[in-house]
């Protein structure tokens, strides 16, 4: 599902270029889940954003469905992340003038493959049956990430990149928001490359990469 | 305090000020908004100041300011001879007048006045008056062939002379080599030597002689000393221009507060947004320690710097605007008023502290205050996003009370209002009401909308949706936007309705062919002379007389009841001899629009004038429109003016020609009987001549309405800086989702597009209101005219398609930003901020 290779990025500081990636190996099949660890600032955002077309690397090659990204104009991105590849953040940016019905259809809304089955599903499995009619801003943060999670998983993205998805809530309910995120995962069908901090996070999931030096490695350092 | 404390002030102040270094758009819109303000009030003001002091210096003009005019009662002038016995007979305040108008080669009219400079009374001009002043004149150069025309600046530049050169007139004469000066009484007038004037006119007589100040006995003894075809007339002319401008000043004031409004939104649009920026460090700089003593004083430093630098550099800015569109101003002034106003501008100390005041105030309101209330609570934040919506609603409702509140003020001042100031409250009023109920009816709009649009596809309630999340931040720039479009809108309509109104009642009263006004036409004797009647169809030779009634000099005219024109008034045509019984004496009157509405006369009532015989009752049958008139006017039949006054005036003279002649004959028979050219006008001219020095009075007014409606241009696009600013995460997080940039783009363009609709559509009526309270009250108040109010879709059109074009443009801009900082923004979407 997303395959990348040789991949290396730079960044410009100030004291002189420091490279984050130094070529990066990496390949999930359709469904599979995948844990991204490694220390603060050793570069696990800066690949998602990578594997999402959100920045572009300075070598490598990056493949989502086969198709390579570099070769996509900025509308083949935006429709690419619309229908194929999902992203959830620690921060959720929920839609504030839209209810809770909606932000959860969103995404799906904008590729057009609402699916009221797997709605009901979704919203009775993450507890937000009885929040739809209400505002973003009325919800706790532990609500608002529920909200934002059924919103990547509804229209069944092929690929799924969570970026510390439940960092910003406590450690009981992060840990509950986090097994039912990997099973709604599974029920989409998607694909998962999800960074964490917990090792326990990353037990749930099938397989577990580190990120050190600028390199994936299969063990810890 | 210690002695650490200055120190650590200086690094509050550094940690507090260092948000500007990041985001310097909010610098410059901060300074924007204060200089625009400051600038288009300042400019006002110092335009103001500096015609007043002109009227004040006016008294020193020759001639339209002497004490006394001496005459002659045939209108031929008065011989050098008689002038130069009275100046043997000791009578040292006399001084010669030539007035005369020309044409120059391409038929545009010029006013010639001529004195004797050597002759002029002490205080008038010479030693002590800088009327003249005595180091740029070359005496011999001045008194001697060629001798010298003096041109005002502006004059020269119109008609492209250059100094030394000599203009050539319509009949081929040429006149004396020009030297161009900004002498500020002269107006739009040509100065010359006396003899120079003569020869270049081929007159030998002088237009009239004027008196400079004298004493009730001077002019007792001067009157006794005059040859029996002179006649002293006191200067009734003579006006109290402060009190006559005073409205017009008023109106212009009014304008210029306006704009500092509206650049005061600015402002507050910028510090909104500056103040949101810098809650966090506010909140560190508690957090370690700094007191809130050192925090209050440096945001008061900070306070008092942005009010030195925006009004210093608004006072600059204000100087320049006042020069391009004095003018204008002046144009004005001497179109309505016959006031000259000089070139000179300066800053006086007053208006810098005003604009300083004014200016600290409106920063202390929207700047300190909402810090220092900040530094009062308490040093965690409370808020939450949901506190953050429910303020924003209260923000409103608190708007719209406070709306409420303006109009019930409105209305109380609209039932007793009496002066023109009270006019100008009660617009302010209406306006201020209007925008403070505007974010109230743009929300409700909104929620119909939403309603409306309930059953329609997710993407397109998001798109309108979003106008929740941008209401907050464009509020303060609609209600900009609204002020600047119904001043527009008001004032367009009165301009149109007026032009209209003037071009009607020109056309009515400019019915004859040609208007002559001449010194040196004997008018009877021309009109008698069989050799006109091949031509001359009907001539209508006005007399007048000038009285003080109620305290100002008003003009009584004289009209033939025979003339096309006189019959033409309704008076003429309510009963079959109603002309007939007027000529005969039945002591009926007409009287002109500002008797009515500023002296207070109705129709039906008794008006007593003071007549040679004593005062006399006449009834006022009538009142006619007399546009661009200061003064008090009434009409009376010629038989009637002749039995009442002995020193009677002749006015000026119309003539009909009969079909098929064209002016020209009657142009020639003109110059043979002794007028001079320039001293008639066509029909056609006078028309366009009229329309042309109307636009002229108005420009300043469509100056000002333009740039109030680029301030509020300015201001949505702060608004929409501030958004893309606040908002970049949230739209690289959309982007994320798959949006689109068309998509982006469409979120922010719609809402604003539909605010910008709704807030021009509110406009239309508010402009509607606007312009009728001008034309029907203030007007009436300021001028005395009254007028139909003409309504016309098209300045509403055409403001419509402006401000859609503001918002294009804001777009554009705004567009190149996102392009330019997206990016960024989603390569870093997911860091903590
Ligand atoms: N836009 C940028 N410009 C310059 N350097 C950057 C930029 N983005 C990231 N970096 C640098 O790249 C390195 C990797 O950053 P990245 O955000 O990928 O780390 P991370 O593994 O996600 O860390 P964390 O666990 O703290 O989120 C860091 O040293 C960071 O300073
Ligand atoms: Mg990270």
């Amino acid at each position: 599902m997303l395959s990348v290779s040789g991949v290396v990025k730079r960044y410009a500081q100030p004291e002189g270029e420091v490279t984050v990636l130094a070529g990066v190996d990496l390949s999930i099949a359709s469904g599979e889940a995948v844990a991204l660890l490694g220390e603060s600032g050793s570069g696990k955002s800066t690949l998602l954003h990578l594997a999402a077309g959100l920045d572009t690397p300075d070598a490598g090659i990056i493949q989502v469905g086969g198709q390579a990204l570099a070769a996509m104009d900025d509308r083949a991105l935006a429709a690419l992340r619309r229908g194929t590849v999902s992203l959830v953040f620690q921060q959720f940016h929920l839609i504030g003038t839209l209810s809770v019905a909606d932000n959860i259809r969103f995404q799906a809304a904008l590729c057009g493959r609402l699916d009221a089955a797997f709605e009901a599903e979704l919203i009775d499995r993450l507890g937000l049956a009885t929040q739809l009619d209400k505002y973003p801003h009325q919800l706790s943060g532990g609500q608002q990430q529920r909200v934002a999670i059924a919103r990547a998983l509804l229209h069944r993205p092929a690929l799924v990149l969570a970026d510390e998805p439940t960092g910003n809530l406590d450690e009981r309910s992060s840990g509950a928001v986090m097994a039912l995120f990997r099973d709604l995962v599974k029920a989409a069908g998607s694909a998962l490359l999800m960074v964490t901090h917990s090792r326990d996070m990353a037990d749930y999931l099938d397989r577990r990469l580190w990120l050190r030096e600028g390199r994936l490695h299969h063990e810890p350092g | 305090m210690n002695r650490a404390e200055p120190e650590r002030l200086g690094g509050v102040i550094r940690a507090l000020l260092s948000h500007y270094w990041r985001h310097p758009w909010q610098a410059v819109f901060l300074l924007a908004g204060l200089v625009a303000g400051v600038a288009l009030w300042s400019a006002v003001q110092i335009i103001n100041s500096h015609a007043r002091a002109s009227y004040a210096e006016a008294d020193f003009v020759l001639g339209a300011q002497a004490s006394h005019w001496i005459r002659s009662r045939s209108g031929a002038g008065v011989a050098q001879a008689d002038y130069i016995a009275l100046r043997r007979a000791g009578f040292r305040q006399v001084f010669p007048v030539v007035q005369a108008r020309v044409s120059t080669a391409d038929n545009a009219p010029l006013a010639i006045i001529a004195t004797d400079l050597l002759a002029l009374p002490a205080g008038m001009a010479g030693e002590g008056g800088d009327a003249f002043d005595n180091a740029s004149l070359d005496w011999q150069a001045f008194v001697q062939p060629p001798y010298q025309a003096w041109f005002p600046a502006a004059v020269a530049s119109e008609l492209g002379i250059a100094e030394g050169e000599q203009l050539a007139l319509h009949d081929g004469r040429r006149l004396p080599p020009a030297v161009i000066a900004a002498r500020e009484q002269q107006g739009r007038q040509i100065f010359m030597d006396v003899g120079a004037a003569l020869s270049l006119l081929g007159r030998d007589r002088f237009t009239a002689l004027a008196v400079g100040p004298a004493s009730p006995d001077d002019v007792a003894r001067l009157a006794a000393a005059l040859p029996a075809d002179l006649m002293l007339d006191a200067n009734q002319q003579r006006l109290d221009l402060t009190q006559l401008t005073a409205s017009l000043h008023t109106q212009l004031t009014a304008m210029s507060l306006l704009s500092f409004a509206v650049g005061l939104f600015i402002v507050f649009n910028a510090v909104r947004f500056s103040l949101w920026y810098r809650r966090p460090t506010l909140r560190t700089l508690r957090l370690v320690g700094v007191s809130v003593r050192a925090l209050a004083l440096a945001i008061v430093a900070e306070t008092l710097a942005w009010s030195v630098l925006g009004s210093a550099l608004g006072l600059l800015a204000g100087l320049g605007i006042s020069h391009a569109l004095l003018p204008s101003v002046s144009a004005s002034l001497q179109n309505l008023y016959g006031a000259v106003v000089g070139a000179d501008l300066l800053l006086d100390p007053v208006t810098i502290a005003i604009a300083w005041g004014m200016t600290l105030v409106g920063l202390a309101f929207a700047l300190a205050w909402p810090l220092l209330l900040q530094l009062r609570g308490p040093v965690l934040p409370g808020g939450s996003a949901s506190a953050g919506v429910m303020a924003e609603a209260r923000a409103r409702r608190v708007l719209l009370v406070g709306a409420g509140a303006l109009a019930l003020a409105a209305a109380g001042v609209y039932w007793q209002m009496g002066t023109v100031i009270e006019g100008f409250v009660l617009l302010g009023l209406v306006l201020f009401a209007a925008a403070w109920a505007l974010p109230q009816a743009l929300a409700s709009a909104h929620r119909l909308l939403g309603r409306a649009l309930a059953g329609a596809p997710l993407v397109q309630r998001w798109i309108v949706s979003d106008g929740w999340a941008q209401l907050p931040a464009l509020r303060t720039a609609m209600m900009a936007l609204l002020l600047a479009l119904t001043a527009n809108l008001g004032v367009e309509t009165l301009v149109g309705s007026f032009r209209t109104a003037l071009a009607g009642w020109l056309d009515q009263r400019i019915g004859a062919d040609i208007y002559v006004n001449s010194a040196q036409l004997d008018t009877r004797r021309f009109v008698a002379d069989p050799v006109n009647a091949d031509w001359l169809a009907t001539a209508h030779a006005r007399t007048g007389v000038t009285i003080r009634w109620q305290g100002r000099p008003t003009k009584v005219y004289g009209l033939d009841i025979t003339t096309p024109d006189t019959r033409a008034l309704p008076l003429a045509q309510a009963e079959p001899d109603a002309l007939a019984r007027w000529a005969g004496g039945d002591r009926r009157i007409l009287a002109n629009e500002q008797a009515h509405y500023l002296g207070g006369l109705r129709l039906g009532q008794t008006v007593t004038l003071p007549t040679d015989g004593g005062a006399t009752d006449y009834t006022v049958a009538g009142f006619f429109h007399d546009y661009g008139n200061p003064y008090f006017q009434f009409y009376l039949p010629r038989e009637e003016v002749a039995r009442r006054w002995r020193d009677v005036q002749s006015t000026g003279l119309a003539l009909w020609l009969k079909p098929g002649e064209d002016n020209e004959t009657a142009e020639a028979a003109l110059v043979a009987a002794g007028a001079q050219p320039g001293e008639w006008f066509a029909q056609g001219d006078i028309k366009r001549l009229s329309m042309k020095i109307f636009d002229r009075t108005f420009a300043m007014t469509a100056a000002m309405n333009t740039l109030t409606l680029l301030v509020a241009g300015a201001a949505l696009l702060t608004a929409l800086l501030a958004i893309l600013h606040e908002r970049l995460p949230e739209f690289a997080q959309w982007r994320a989702l798959g949006v689109t940039r068309r998509e982006l783009l469409r979120v922010i363009a719609v809402p604003l597009a539909l605010f910008v609709t709704l807030t021009w559509l509110a406009a239309i009526p508010l402009g509607a209101l606007l312009s009728w309270l001008l034309i029907h009250d203030l007007n009436v108040m300021s001028f005395g005219w009254s007028m139909p109010m003409l309504w016309s879709p098209q300045p509403a059109l055409k403001l419509g398609l402006l401000s859609a074009g503001i918002v294009v443009l804001v777009l554009m801009i705004v567009l190149s930003q996102l392009t330019r900082k997206l990016p960024q923004a989603m390569a870093q979407l997911g860091s903590a901020q």
